[in-house]
């Protein structure tokens, strides 16, 4: 995958997560996404499509989602409920939208959010492309972002 | 005007978010709606002085909505608050009748910045 398509989600995390949750994080090592778990609990997806598509996913443990939702809310919910898979949700389209601005080549468009609880569950990214995987740091604990877009053949639409 | 404010969003957390931003800048009568169908019934139904939107959203997007609102012939302020940053969407989204435009990821400061414009209206 380009680094110019995964580039932008870098910034785009730091940004969403300063600006809404006031909460800077710290960027650890990108890898090759070799398993179809997602690392922690709480998996926020959305699609993108156009010249480019796939599919970020934006995992969260369980205490960092709720910490999540309470800032954003400014209360605490009592438990991974229906306001922290909303709050979850709309990080993940926060982070695909600005980093689908900068990427303004691609024509993209982002579909809705989805969100996706479970210890050990499983995503399948498209199985032309092979995610990488951004992990980051934060005072509320570990994120990861995984993309996993292609560039479309031209050919082939 | 009418001081009330629809506030149109899927997200039930960015409904909050937004409405906690209007009553501290003085928007204490407000009303939701989760999508833009929802959001154009309430708007038919009720005497609205300020619509906020989001773009995308299931059943009808904010655009259309914004579209449906000057159909009908409504000069309403609409504001939308969206993901959508590219400036060909900004030009759409003008194109369509909104009125202003904020997008996310965006400080309380600077939404409740942006209504403080309709404040005095």
């Amino acid at each position: 995958m380009k680094a110019e398509l995964v580039n932008p989600f870098l910034g785009a995390t730091s940004s969403v997560f300063q600006t809404m949750l006031g909460c800077e994080l710290s960027r650890g090592e990108p890898s090759l996404k070799q398993s179809h778990s997602p690392e922690y609990e709480v998996s926020g997806l959305i699609g993108l499509t156009g010249k480019c598509q796939g599919m970020v996913v934006v995992s969260l443990g369980r205490d960092t989602a709720i910490k999540v939702a309470e800032t954003m809310l400014g209360e605490a919910p009592p438990e991974l409920n229906r306001d922290v898979i909303d709050a979850v949700g709309e990080v993940t389209n926060m982070i695909a939208g600005a980093a689908k601005a900068q990427l303004a080549q691609y024509q993209l468009s982002v579909g809705l959010p989805s969100v996706i609880c479970g210890k050990n569950h499983s995503i399948g990214f498209p199985s032309n492309s092979t995610p990488i995987s951004l992990p980051f740091e934060s005072s509320i604990g570990p994120v990861c972002v995984e993309v996993g877009i292609t560039e479309v053949d031209p050919a082939a639409v | 005007m009418s001081k009330k404010v629809l506030v149109v969003d899927d997200s039930g957390t960015m409904r909050k978010i937004v409405i906690r931003a209007l009553n501290a800048s003085g928007f204490a009568d407000t009303v939701e709606a989760a999508d833009g169908a929802e959001a154009l019934s309430v708007f038919q139904g009720s005497e609205i002085g300020l619509v906020l939107t989001d773009w995308n959203m299931p059943n009808k997007s904010g655009l259309d909505l914004t579209r449906d609102i000057r159909a009908l012939g409504s000069k309403v302020p609409i504001f939308m608050i969206t993901t959508e940053a590219e400036k060909g969407r900004v030009v759409e989204a003008i194109q369509a009748g909104i009125t202003d435009y904020l997008t996310k990821p965006f400080t309380q400061e600077a939404l409740q910045a942006k209504l403080e414009k309709y404040t005095q209206a």
